[in-house]
């Protein structure tokens, strides 16, 4: 747990921001995990929410640490609102990420898959992947996008040929539609595995993508969250075997193939 | 305040029903794991006391997501008490958080009156220090849809057994919040051998999306606990505190020493943290920490002078 300072917050379009904070290199090296996030005071002080907010570690840098924020609600809003020098308290990384999971992880072709906000986790796997990577980013509309400079900033390909964008209405940039549909053409022409981030239903579409075409699946699960370390029990989701699974401590980077989606609510 | 002063219990040290604790902050029910999972940010054994996450006599599963939501400035859960079950805890959990030198008591709770007492039994000879009877939580109910710490014979059967089948350790009842007459229940539960109880447990509560008419939680309703609580929650504390002669222990949003301290005034022995422990797993230590400096500030000797100040 520490309080770390603003260093940075760059608009990315639509309701999208890069929030990047100062940390203490080195700590925070690792793939898919989250932090807890926090500027607003303790909930009998002053204005905000009870709970601090969980977010994907969008980025590592050197002695810097960002998250992709959306501005959904007060806290987001709070956030999406910070000047350079703010405080904010920082509680992680937290959770299980890919380099747990694989070991080889950095070593293999992967497609990503981000629905929305799910692009949070993507950054710094795209940097870790490098050309390995290639990014399908689906969105309902144009006006949540982030914007396509930075976009192709996130991939090692200077044309950005390694990154597919969608929005459901064919109002953004991209292609009309649903993300899975190039991921679908993708995996016809190319077997890889899939990392996948967004709401349930992208969850479970690319889980049958994945068993139909028998490639392997990380999903980066996402359930409202309290504690972030495994105590209050509020964020687990069901397994297939019956078992439970904390999405902060066992996730939030999951064998997508090990998880219930039916039971999951959208 | 320095590490082996809170050790040494001194100003801040509290006695339950025989059972000394070096300071009056517990960390809650069901905010606290097992014991050892929120060690790197507060170590068990500077708590006065831990409390388990409930246990019943098997495993429970819990309620499907979502499990929590938030309202103005408080927090509605509905996990559904899902928990390892007696068994696992005391095999697995126990006793590398004993180890630690921690105090340790154990939350119970059951479908049937007699799961209480069985658990209770089957705590008996364990290295546990003190038993909670969880007979208020407001995902679990009677099949007339009240709690069993509600209905003053359930209440009475309960904690009778459980004291007996306790085999001499300290029990706690936590009682449910929203009845006619908490000073009864309280009672009741004195009468029948408790050596404390403890409240508020969460209030039945409910949250809405508008937008699709459903309830925020998968269950429904679920219980409010946070600093909204707070003000009906020492209402309760002091009514019991005044009534008893046993500890009360004061629970409900405490956020930071001077939300503890008001407990005390209004009559609590100790207190338990548990929302906060979610907001900041750290709040306990600050808390204890700095109640010892409130008290060298205010020139009081310990905890005696606050206890029950409260003026009317």
């Amino acid at each position: 747990m520490i309080v770390s300072e603003t260093s940075g917050l760059e608009s990315l379009g639509g309701d999208n921001y890069l929030l990047t904070l100062s940390v203490p290199e080195g700590r925070f090296a690792a793939l898919g995990r989250f932090a807890r996030l926090r500027s607003w005071p303790m909930p009998s002080l002053g204005p905000g929410t009870l709970l601090d907010r969980p977010f994907s570690i969008h980025g590592i840098g050197r002695g810097t640490l960002s998250f992709l924020i959306r501005k959904v609600g007060p806290a987001t809003a709070l956030l999406a609102g910070l000047a350079k020098g703010d405080p904010v308290r920082v509680i992680g990384p937290l959770g299980t990420g890919l380099d747990d999971l694989d070991p080889a992880f950095g070593e293999k072709k992967w497609y990503l898959v981000a629905g929305g906000a799910g692009l949070g986790p993507m950054g710094s796997l795209m940097a870790a992947l490098g050309d390995r990577a290639r990014l399908f980013y689906g969105e309902r509309s144009g006006k949540s996008q982030v914007g396509s400079g930075y976009l192709r900033g996130l991939s090692r390909d200077a044309d950005g040929s390694g990154i597919v964008t969608t929005t459901e209405d064919g109002t953004g940039y991209g292609l009309k539609g649903l993300v899975t549909e190039p991921l679908l053409r993708g995996l016809g022409e190319e077997k890889r595995p899939i990392v996948a981030c967004g709401p349930p239903g992208l969850l479970a579409a690319a889980a049958r993508a994945a068993l139909d075409h028998g490639v392997g699946y990380f999903a980066c699960a996402e359930a409202r969250m309290a504690c972030g370390l495994g105590v209050c029990l509020s964020c687990t989701l069901p397994k297939l075997d019956g078992s439970n699974f904390r999405v902060c401590r066992e996730g939030p980077m999951v064998d997508g193939l090990s998880l219930d989606w039916d039971r999951i609510r959208a | 305040m320095p590490e082996k002063e809170i050790n040494r219990g001194g100003p801040l040290g509290v006695e339950i029903g025989g059972l000394r604790l070096k300071n009056p902050i517990l960390a809650a029910s069901g905010t606290f794991g097992y014991g050892l999972e929120l060690a790197p940010f507060c170590p068990p054994e500077a708590l006065g006391a831990v409390i388990t996450k409930g246990l019943s006599l098997e495993p429970w599963p819990g309620n499907p997501p979502p499990r929590v939501v938030e309202a103005a400035f408080g927090l509605i859960n509905a996990i559904g008490l899902e928990n390892v079950g007696l068994g696992t805890f005391l095999e697995k959990y126990l006793g590398p958080l004993k180890a630690t030198g921690a105090t340790v008591g154990a939350n119970v709770l059951g479908r049937k009156p007699e799961d209480y007492v069985r658990l209770s039994g089957g705590l008996a000879r364990s290295e546990v220090d003190f038993i909670e009877l969880n007979v208020s939580c407001p995902n679990l109910r009677h099949p007339g849809g009240l709690s069993f710490g509600s209905d003053p014979g359930t209440l009475a059967f309960i904690v009778e057994g459980s004291v007996k089948a306790a085999g001499g350790k300290p029990v706690m009842v936590k009682l449910p919040p929203l009845v006619t007459d908490i000073v009864a229940l309280a009672k009741i539960a004195e009468d029948k051998g408790a050596a404390a109880v403890s409240l508020i447990n969460s209030l039945p509560a409910l949250s809405i999306d508008l937008g699709t008419r459903r309830a925020n939680l998968a269950n429904g309703p679920g219980g409010l606990s946070g600093p909204p609580i707070k003000p009906l929650a020492l209402r309760q504390v002091m009514l019991c505190s005044r009534a008893l002669s046993i500890p009360v222990i004061g629970l409900g949003g405490i956020m930071d020493y001077r939300d503890a301290l008001e407990f005390i005034v209004a009559g609590a022995t100790a207190v338990q943290i548990g929302t906060g422990l979610l907001v900041d797993p750290t709040l306990p230590i600050r808390v204890i920490k700095d109640i010892a400096l409130w008290l060298k500030k205010n020139n009081l000797k310990d905890l005696s002078e606050v206890r029950g100040s409260l003026k009317v």
